[in-house]
């Protein structure tokens, strides 16, 4: 464990030294702060705004982090040719790939932690606080990246990272619409497309679990700003996504282990 | 996973037996592009290399050198044969604790200084990080970048990476150093500094193995070296046994022959070549060197040169190239299984 815990460490100071990550960091707070311009324009709902606008734009740029970083992770490391002394250390392949990958969600822990506190202060010059709804959002906006970064990763063990990120966000863009496939699927009287539809809406994870402003569960008309999900909804997301997350990992820790490196 | 201590004593008792590396047929094919055009990168090749050898893997470019010690690190994998290292199949982490492998042109995470590199890789073997860097201190010293310890690996020139390549494969205090082309990038004292590396592991117990397609270079220090050409290893074994260590012939050069001096080499089979008032010629046989020379020396002719000539690594290599390159043009062709130097 300690050589896995050495890998995630190094992944997470590659991240905090790269450039990139801090721009986009930058780009998120930048959004945050300005939704509280746009809530300003709207004179008795600036709150509903401000918390509307700023956990869109921190699920959207912690999306993109991931996306971003975990296509480039693996393949980086193949085309800077560390692997060649990496791997004959006394380590075993998947061990690599799961402090990678561990180190990228370290990463991405700490990018939302700072998004949350700058909201949270956002919020505080409106007069407002962090609501339990919105920390609850907050941590399913975590969870779904997690998701998402383990399919990068994946991805990223075997291809470039151009294709990489195109599949990553393919399946992100399916994964949030899996319920409109299913509808679809059950629309369709084509049997071989209906059960394509079905198939693929089984593979790819279920998004929607972690998107839910606006959706209706239980009978309830779901928002940050009034009823929202209690915290067992949030444990089975958060349940759903490990599961789904520790698959992929394996899928992709067996390519891994698998390939040659030429 | 059992502790460092505990796998080393294995080792040591398991090595006197077992040879610290072995291929069997060793095979490995790339198969390139759409057409999936096929490369033999390695064709059946079998090494052994013994505990407390210097061992060299000789042979020109593309030979498959690099393949054969990627095989062996468990990078990729053997399209046939077996390659095991400590008596285990390459790649197991058993056999990757006791070894250090330094990659060709090595290449490493340019965002860290060298010291953090190393402490991580010490990590990696399993080390605390304190013990780690310890030693990372220690090694950076003995590979003189101590005054570098902190700079960002990326500002590094490329002999400076190749010294931090050599520290991290001696992080773990290694039963097995394996090294693909050390000395390219190091300058001249840096190939003097690890000619002493070498020779001070060596004096440590421990086994090297190192790649080059500089004979000379391997020829200081090897013990033992296959030459590989084409991917077929071509021969194998001492140094001394490889070279033919008599000499060949002996070339003389001397000035002005007078007509009497000429008749009388005559006389010993040999028509020297005339270049303007300057004779050529070869003697075959060692012996008769001393009589040649008296002949020489009483007919009053100017002795301008006399080389002795002994077979070179380089001259092995030659011929073997040239016999793989007619083997290869034959479709059934087959390994030379040439034992020595002796054509
Ligand atoms: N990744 C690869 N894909 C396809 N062919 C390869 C690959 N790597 C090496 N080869 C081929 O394998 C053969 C052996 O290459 P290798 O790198 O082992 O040679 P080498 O002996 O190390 O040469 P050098 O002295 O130049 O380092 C070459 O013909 C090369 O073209
Ligand atoms: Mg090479």
């Amino acid at each position: 464990m300690r050589k896995v815990w050495a890998i995630t460490l190094n992944t997470f100071r590659e991240a905090i030294r790269n450039k990139v990550l801090y721009s986009l960091l930058f780009f998120a707070v930048l959004v945050i702060v300005a939704s509280r311009a746009f809530g300003a324009l709207s004179v008795n709902e600036e709150v509903r705004l401000t918390v509307d606008l700023g956990l869109a734009g921190m699920s959207l740029f912690l999306v993109i982090i991931a996306i971003f970083i975990g296509v480039n992770l693996v393949y980086k490391e193949l085309e800077r040719k560390t692997v060649y002394t990496l791997l004959p250390k006394p380590i075993h392949r998947y061990q690599f790939v799961l402090g990678k990958f561990l180190g990228l969600t370290l990463t991405l822990f700490i990018q939302t932690l700072v998004m949350a506190f700058v909201l949270a202060a956002v919020l505080w010059s409106q007069g407002a606080e962090v609501s339990g709804p919105i920390v609850r959002l907050m941590v399913l906006i975590f969870f779904e990246v997690v998701v998402v970064t383990a399919i990068a990763v994946f991805f990223s063990s075997f291809s470039t990272p151009f294709l990489s990120g195109m599949f990553t966000i393919g399946i992100f863009l399916l994964g949030r619409s899996v319920p409109d496939i299913r509808a679809v699927a059950a629309k369709i009287t084509q049997p071989l497309l209906s059960s394509l539809l079905e198939g693929v809406s089984a593979i790819v994870p279920n998004l929607r679990y972690y998107f839910v402003t606006g959706a209706d569960i239980k009978g309830q008309h779901v928002s940050v700003n009034g009823t929202f999900v209690d915290w067992g909804y949030v444990g089975t997301a958060a349940g759903y996504a490990s599961i789904y997350t520790a698959l992929v990992l394996l899928f992709a820790m067996a390519l891994f282990s698998r390939r040659d490196f030429i | 996973m059992p502790a460092k201590v505990h796998t080393e004593k294995q080792s040591m008792s398991q090595s006197t037996s077992t040879p610290v590396l072995r291929t069997h047929n060793l095979a490995k094919t790339f198969a390139l592009g759409f057409f999936r055009k096929k490369v033999h990168a390695v064709r059946d090749v079998s090494l052994e290399v013994k505990k407390g050898e210097i061992f060299g893997l000789l042979g020109p470019n593309g030979a498959g050198k690099t393949t054969t010690l990627k095989v062996l690190m468990g990078l990729i994998k053997p399209t046939a044969g077996s390659a095991e290292v400590f008596g285990r199949p390459a790649g197991h982490i058993v056999a990757k604790a006791q070894l250090g492998y330094l990659p060709e042109s090595p290449y490493f995470y340019d965002y860290l200084t060298s010291l953090e590199f190393l402490v991580l890789v010490g990590e990696l073997c399993g080390l605390r990080r304190r013990e780690s860097r310890l030693r990372a201190e220690k090694l950076l010293e003995r590979v003189e970048l101590s005054h570098a310890a902190n700079l960002a690996l990326r500002r590094y020139s490329k002999g400076m990476l190749q010294r931090v390549g050599l520290a991290q494969a001696l992080i773990n205090n290694p039963q097995l150093v394996v090294l693909d082309e050390p000395l390219t990038g190091l300058d001249p004292l840096g190939r003097k500094q690890l000619r002493e590396l070498i020779a001070e592991l060596r004096n440590e117990g421990k086994t090297v193995v190192l790649s080059s397609h500089i004979l000379s270079d391997v020829e200081a220090l090897a013990d033992r070296v296959a030459i590989l050409v084409k991917g077929r290893m071509v021969a194998s074994g001492k140094l001394s046994e490889l070279l033919d260590t008599r000499v060949i012939n002996t070339e003389i050069t001397i000035s002005s022959p007078p007509e009497a001096l000429v008749k009388a080499l005559a006389a010993h089979d040999i028509t020297p070549r005339l270049v303007g008032d300057v004779a050529h010629f070869t003697l075959e046989q060692e012996s008769a060197t001393d009589e040649v020379v008296d002949l020489i020396r009483t007919h009053g002719a100017r002795l301008m040169a006399l080389i002795p000539r002994k077979e070179s690594l380089e001259d092995v290599v030659v011929r073997q190239a040239a016999v793989v390159d007619a083997q290869s043009e034959s479709p059934n062709a087959q390994t030379p299984n040439a034992k020595t130097g002796g054509a």
